[in-house]
């Protein structure tokens, strides 16, 4: 099999060239790179003139639900979901049930995920056993079977011992640890971002302090142990500067940002008229706070964009704003979301930076053994995204591959999409009646 | 005027004028309470639901005279005792009361935004917010008002102190909306643990001390204290809270002679509020509760009276 | 839009005819011995102050005068085409026992008669209600029928007669307006 994208735009997993240049895909693997390729024997040819060719984006933080949870997402309309939205790879997180603590059900993932038709999926497993914060999951075995990442995600490590063990004891593992930075304590109850949300609602404030106060507490576990770990959904000012004092300081802490907190702001809870839609754990936050996640992606403090991706029924959204669950579904417009809100915010960073966030960097915090989806290189994996910087297009979330029915940019117009996803060197996903198939 | 609130869900959305009208409106009301018979055929015909899902006699109450003062069908449909207490959702619970013919729905629930989920959810029927979690209580502030108007006059560039846990209550946010809009000035006052974050955002200030707070005050509203925020750890006791936030003589002394002083109600004697205060000729308290019938009339008939077909 | 089509009466013509009703009053009941004159409000209110003027003037005695706001009464809401406003009713007496002169400006199908008489019963049980209009333009629906009558004009149901008070429309007349269409 062998598929050629003539006179694309090359992101290469650093940098965008300004030439058109060919990339040759030969049975899962790119083969050649460079211009006026000869198209012998090329099974599909296809013309990415005025668009961008980059490695297949990853997604580090996405629920699918399996097993357990099949009405909210399963592994299939995930991955198809995925792909629809531009992502090649996706790690699906482990707060399913029964939860993700053992080596069976990492095979059981990865198998499955090797019959889906869209996006790869790779499986995170618990840190903890039954994800219960108690006693260390079976780390080891899971590694051999395949986790890419540890995390008890959904919830936070609160046993403080506990996460310095997991460190501790992941160190020889090559999988890295993700926490969901959250003191339970300062979150009890707790339903907006505690500012003028909070105040003007009614509803209990989720503090800033409930995220800055576990990244310091994580960040000085990392610096004890020397083991990187690595923060998700980082949502404030002042997490922002808790990365950034933990990094200065010589810690080895990562973190992530989602395109709702990067794009949505607190007051659309009350302009919304408390619709459940813009409900999510960490909360919508200030105008401040996104300024701020902004910075983070421009100054390197922010190391990857992952979703969230957090499908409900409506069953469990269409609620009352305290009833409703908490959770955001955005894998198939997530990247729209965010190329759409950095058009807006122009010159804020270089667009080789915002599509780093995408590939090589969650790819630097994958094993070993995937570090090359980051990239674009001769032998690499193909696994490709491709962008149309100007194409606008309306949000639709009754026309999703994903079972989630709901979306907080349903009917927005959105400027700046994927459109073509290639998954293990096959086309998982084209934009209909958008590029030209040559051959 | 024509009147474009269709819902009566928060009063962040009124006008000024709305307002006084309103107040005006309930004046004509508060009359027809001192008649022999209080009934007028006003709202014949008219189905009016009370969902109320939080134990709350006195709104319920009030409502329950309003409605029947004005001859509307009743329903009292509570959360014991019905399919609520069944796990049956809002949505189907509104869509089932709509079935029925309810041409309004007065709602009281635990859950922010509850009357503005159900309002979304209907197509026909009017909402009136009863209350929704901390958020809104738009006819107990209009009901303040009205009293307050009644008894100072026009409300523009008078001092309001509210004291007590603003943070938990939806009084406090509709009174200082709805206060805010009439021209006056609300400060409040009380532990900083009982204070949201963003005061300024609410267009109020806050001065934690009562006493310097009180001065000049033409107002002073006392907010309920719950119980459960002491054995929450919000503050250290009832006994500290009355003595340094509560409403005694002393305080009232340092406010004037002419202040009046609210309650929304029910009343925690020796707690945020003295009883000799609460019982004193400044105590506006008993007012508020007849005012909160006479209100209630002028609202649902404004609402239900006709207009809309 | 309303135009007006013919004028009815003028200023002179209300004022004659107000004290032609004075004194049809006074011989119909004897004097004023135990009556209250009760105004439908708006413009039946001022309409009832001018009647009790000249009563006074007449008689040298006042008779107590109200006002009686029939909004909640009314059962053609919904065909009513801006917001009720539901005015004061204050009526200074107790209406036990007493003659009550109802006044209104216009007698059409009888339904505001029906609302004020129902109003004034929640009051009391007066002994005993008459009813005085400036204009009667007929068209009735319910059996009621007034006992003094400024002014009988026969007008068609695409006709509106509006009456004009100084007090408050700056002139007193009474004129025929027609719908004009758009």
């Amino acid at each position: 099999m062998k598929i050629l994208f003539r006179n694309g735009l090359l992101f290469d997993g650093r940098t965008l060239s300004g030439g058109k240049t060919d990339v040759l895909a030969e049975d899962g693997v790119i083969s050649r790179i460079g211009t006026g390729l000869d198209d012998n024997g090329a099974n599909e040819i296809y013309d990415l003139s005025d668009l961008i060719i980059s490695p297949g984006f990853i997604d580090l933080h996405c629920h699918l639900r399996d097993p357990g949870q099949e009405w909210r997402e399963d592994l299939l309309s995930g991955s198809r979901a995925g792909a629809a939205g531009g992502f090649s790879t996706l790690v699906c997180m482990p707060n399913t049930d029964p939860p993700v603590d053992n080596a069976a059900l990492i095979r059981y993932l990865l198998e499955k995920g090797e019959e889906c038709d869209g996006s790869r999926v790779v499986p995170a497993g618990c840190l903890s056993r039954e994800r219960a914060g108690n006693n260390l999951a079976e780390m080891g075995k899971m590694a051999i079977a395949g986790a890419v990442l540890f995390t008890d995600d959904g919830s936070p490590v609160s046993n403080t011992n506990l996460l310095r063990l997991a460190l501790q004891y992941s160190s020889r593992l090559g999988v890295r640890i993700m926490e969901h930075p959250e003191d339970r304590s300062l979150t009890l109850g707790a339903q907006v971002n505690d500012g003028i949300c909070s105040t003007i609602s009614g509803l209990k404030g989720w503090p800033s302090s409930a995220e800055a106060s576990d990244i310091f507490r994580g960040a000085s576990l990392s610096m004890d142990t020397g083991v990187p770990i690595h923060f998700t959904h980082v949502s404030t000012k002042e997490s922002m500067n808790a990365m950034r004092i933990s990094k200065a300081s010589g810690c080895t802490v990562t973190c992530d940002v989602t395109p709702h907190h990067l794009c949505l702001v607190e007051n659309m809870v009350i302009s919304g008229g408390y619709d459940g839609v813009f409900k999510v754990n960490p909360p919508l936050r200030s105008v401040q706070d996104v300024d701020a996640l902004w910075e983070g992606i421009r100054d390197g403090t922010v190391d990857a964009i992952a979703t969230d991706h957090a499908p409900y029924h409506m069953d469990e959204k269409d609620l009352p704003f305290q009833e409703s669950a908490f959770g955001i579904a955005s894998l198939e417009c997530a990247v729209a979301a965010i190329l759409h809100e950095w058009k807006r915010r122009k010159d804020l960073c270089t667009l080789e930076k915002l599509l780093s966030l995408f590939t090589s960097g969650p790819a630097s915090l994958l094993p070993e053994k995937w570090r090359t989806l980051g990239v674009i290189a001769e032998g690499s994996p193909a696994d490709l995204t491709v962008i149309d910087p100007d194409f606008e297009r309306v949000v639709d979330v009754s026309k999703w591959e994903s079972k989630a029915r709901s979306t907080p940019w349903n009917g927005r117009t959105l400027k700046g999409w994927p459109v073509m996803t290639v998954v293990r060197g096959k086309v998982a996903y084209k934009m209909p009646d958008h590029l030209s198939r040559v051959k | 005027m024509e009147w474009k609130q269709r819902h009566v869900l928060d009063l962040d959305t009124w006008k000024r004028e709305e307002l006084h009208y309103i107040l005006e409106q309930t004046s004509s009301m508060d009359e027809l309470l001192d008649r022999p018979i209080k009934k007028v055929p006003a709202l014949r015909g008219k189905l009016v639901v009370n969902l109320f899902f939080e134990p709350s006699t006195r709104t319920r109450v009030s409502f329950e005279l309003a409605e029947k003062f004005l001859s509307a069908d009743v329903v009292n449909w509570s959360a014991s005792g019905s399919s609520i207490g069944k796990g049956e959702t809002l949505r189907d619970t509104a869509w089932t009361l709509e079935a029925m013919g309810a041409d309004a729905v007065v709602i009281r629930h635990g859950a922010v935004g509850a009357a503005d989920y159900l309002a979304r959810k209907l197509k026909k029927s009017v909402v009136f917010n009863g209350g929704d979690g901390a958020h809104s209580h738009p006819t107990q502030a209009l009901l303040d008002l009205y009293t307050a108007w009644k008894k100072i006059g026009s409300l523009e560039r008078k001092k309001i102190v509210m004291i007590g846990d603003v943070l938990h209550s939806r009084v406090a946010r509709s009174d200082i909306i709805g206060f805010s809009k009439m021209g006056s000035r609300v400060v409040l006052s009380g532990p900083p643990t009982l204070m949201p974050r963003s005061v300024d955002a609410l267009g109020a200030t806050y001065d934690p001390d009562p006493r310097s707070a009180v001065k000049g005050a033409d107002i002073i509203y006392l907010l309920r204290i719950q119980r459960e925020r002491q054995d929450e750890g919000m503050f250290p006791s009832l006994d500290e809270y009355h003595q340094i936030f509560g409403a005694n003589e002393s305080l009232l002394k340092l406010a004037g002679a002419d202040t009046i002083v609210m309650h929304p109600g029910p009343v925690n004697r020796g707690v945020e509020i003295a009883s000799n205060v609460a019982d004193g000729s400044q105590s506006m308290i008993l007012g508020q509760v007849r005012s909160g019938v006479a209100l209630r009339m002028a609202l649902l008939f404004v609402c239900l009276g006709g207009v809309r077909q | 839009m309303l135009k007006d089509k013919a004028r009815v009466m003028t200023a002179q013509d209300i004022e004659r005819i107000l004290k032609r009703m004075s004194h049809e009053i006074l011989e119909r009941n004897r004097g004023l011995e135990n009556m209250i004159i009760v105004g439908i409000q708006r413009r039946g209110v001022y309409l009832a102050n001018r009647l009790g003027d000249i009563l006074a003037h007449f008689e040298s005695t006042r008779v107590p005068s109200g006002v009686l706001d029939i909004t909640l009464y009314r059962d053609d809401l919904t065909l009513l085409h801006d917001q009720p406003v539901v005015h004061s009713t204050s009526i200074p007496e107790d209406v036990n026992s007493r003659k009550i002169l109802l006044v209104d400006d216009v007698l059409y199908t009888g339904r505001t008669v029906r609302a004020a008489l129902d109003a004034l019963m929640d009051l009391g049980r007066p002994e005993s209600v008459q009813l005085a209009v400036l204009v009667d333009r007929g068209h009735r629906e319910l059996p009621i029928h007034p006992d003094y009558i400024g002014k009988t004009i026969p007008t068609s149901k695409s006709e509106v007669i509006e009456v004009r008070l100084n007090e408050l429309d700056g002139k007193d007349e009474v004129v025929i307006c027609e719908r004009e269409e758009g």
